[in-house]
C-alpha cells in the first residue's frame, strides 16, 4: 500500500464528519475546562496554581472563569498565594 | 436589517433559539437552534406543522445532544465518560456573559425566510417563513436533525401549506 492510499484510508470518509467532530470537541473542551477549573477551585486550589497546571497566565484563567465560579460559590474565596490544598 | 418585518412571535422564537443554543452548549446560534426556538415559542402553524409530525422540543433537544455525542464517538471520545470523569460541574451550557454569534446557516435561513415571505406576497415575516427558510438548506443541521427523526423537509412544508390554506379560509 503506498503512502497516498494509506492516508486516504485513514482519513474520515466524509470531510463533513471530520469537521463536525472538531465542533463537538471544541464545545466539549470548553465545558470540560470550565468543570475542571471549578473542581480545582472547590478543592481549594488557588488561581495561580490552576493556571500553572493549565500552562497559561493567572490573568487568563481568572478572566475566563472567576466570575462564573464566584457566582456559584459566593462565600468562598480561594487563597491568593500558596500551593492550595 | 435582518429582523425587519419580523412579527413579535418570530422575534420571540429567535430569542428562544438563542436560549436553546446557550443551554445546549452551542457556541453559535445554528439553524437547528432556530428550529428549537420555533418548537419552544411558536403558537402558530409552524410549530403545529412540526408537532403534528411528532417533532417535539424535548425530542429535538435530545437529537441535538445525540448528534454531538455521535460526532465525538467518531473520533473515539465518549461524552458519557467525559461527563463521568468531570463530575457534576460538567455542563455544556454556555455561561451567560459570553455572547454567541449567529452561524452562517442560521443567517442563510433568515435570508431565505425573507425570500419566501416575498414569494408568498406576505407583508410580515412570520415563523412559517422562518421554518421554510430553515428547510431550504438541505445541507443544514436542522434538516439533518429532522431526517434522523424520520422527517423530510417536503413533509414539513406540505403540512405547513395545508395548515396555511386552512387558516386562510
Amino acid at each position: 500500500m503506498d503512502r497516498k492510499t494509506k492516508t486516504r484510508v485513514d482519513g474520515p470518509d466524509d470531510p463533513r464528519e471530520g469537521l463536525e467532530a472538531v465542533v463537538a470537541l471544541r464545545r466539549t473542551l470548553e465545558a470540560l475546562e470550565a468543570a475542571q477549573v471549578e473542581n480545582a477551585f472547590v478543592a481549594g486550589w488557588s488561581w495561580a496554581r490552576i493556571a500553572e497546571v493549565l500552562g497559561v497566565s493567572k490573568q487568563a484563567v481568572h478572566k475566563k472563569h472567576a466570575r462564573r465560579i464566584r457566582d456559584r460559590y459566593p462565600g468562598e474565596t480561594p487563597r491568593r498565594k500558596g500551593r492550595g490544598a | 436589517m435582518i429582523f425587519t418585518r419580523f412579527t413579535d412571535r418570530s422575534r420571540m422564537c429567535i430569542e428562544a433559539a438563542l436560549d436553546e443554543a446557550r443551554m445546549l452548549g452551542h457556541d453559535s446560534l445554528g439553524d437547528e437552534d432556530l428550529l428549537l426556538g420555533i418548537l419552544r415559542a411558536d403558537e402558530g402553524i409552524a410549530a403545529e406543522a412540526l408537532s403534528s409530525l411528532g417533532v417535539t422540543l424535548e425530542g429535538a433537544r435530545e437529537e441535538s445532544e445525540e448528534m454531538l455525542s455521535g460526532a465525538l464517538a467518531s473520533i473515539g471520545i465518549s461524552l458519557e465518560e467525559v461527563r463521568r470523569e468531570a463530575g457534576d460541574a460538567f455542563e455544556l451550557r454556555i455561561p451567560d456573559k459570553r455572547r454567541i454569534p449567529i452561524s452562517p446557516w442560521a443567517k442563510k435561513a433568515l435570508v431565505e425566510a425573507r425570500k419566501e415571505m416575498r414569494r408568498l406576497g406576505d407583508n410580515y415575516l412570520g415563523t412559517e417563513h422562518v421554518l421554510i427558510g430553515i428547510l431550504r438548506n438541505a445541507e443544514g443541521t436542522a434538516v439533518r436533525m429532522l431526517s434522523r427523526m424520520g422527517i423530510s423537509p417536503e413533509m414539513v412544508e406540505e403540512r405547513l401549506f395545508e395548515l396555511r390554506g386552512r387558516a386562510a379560509g
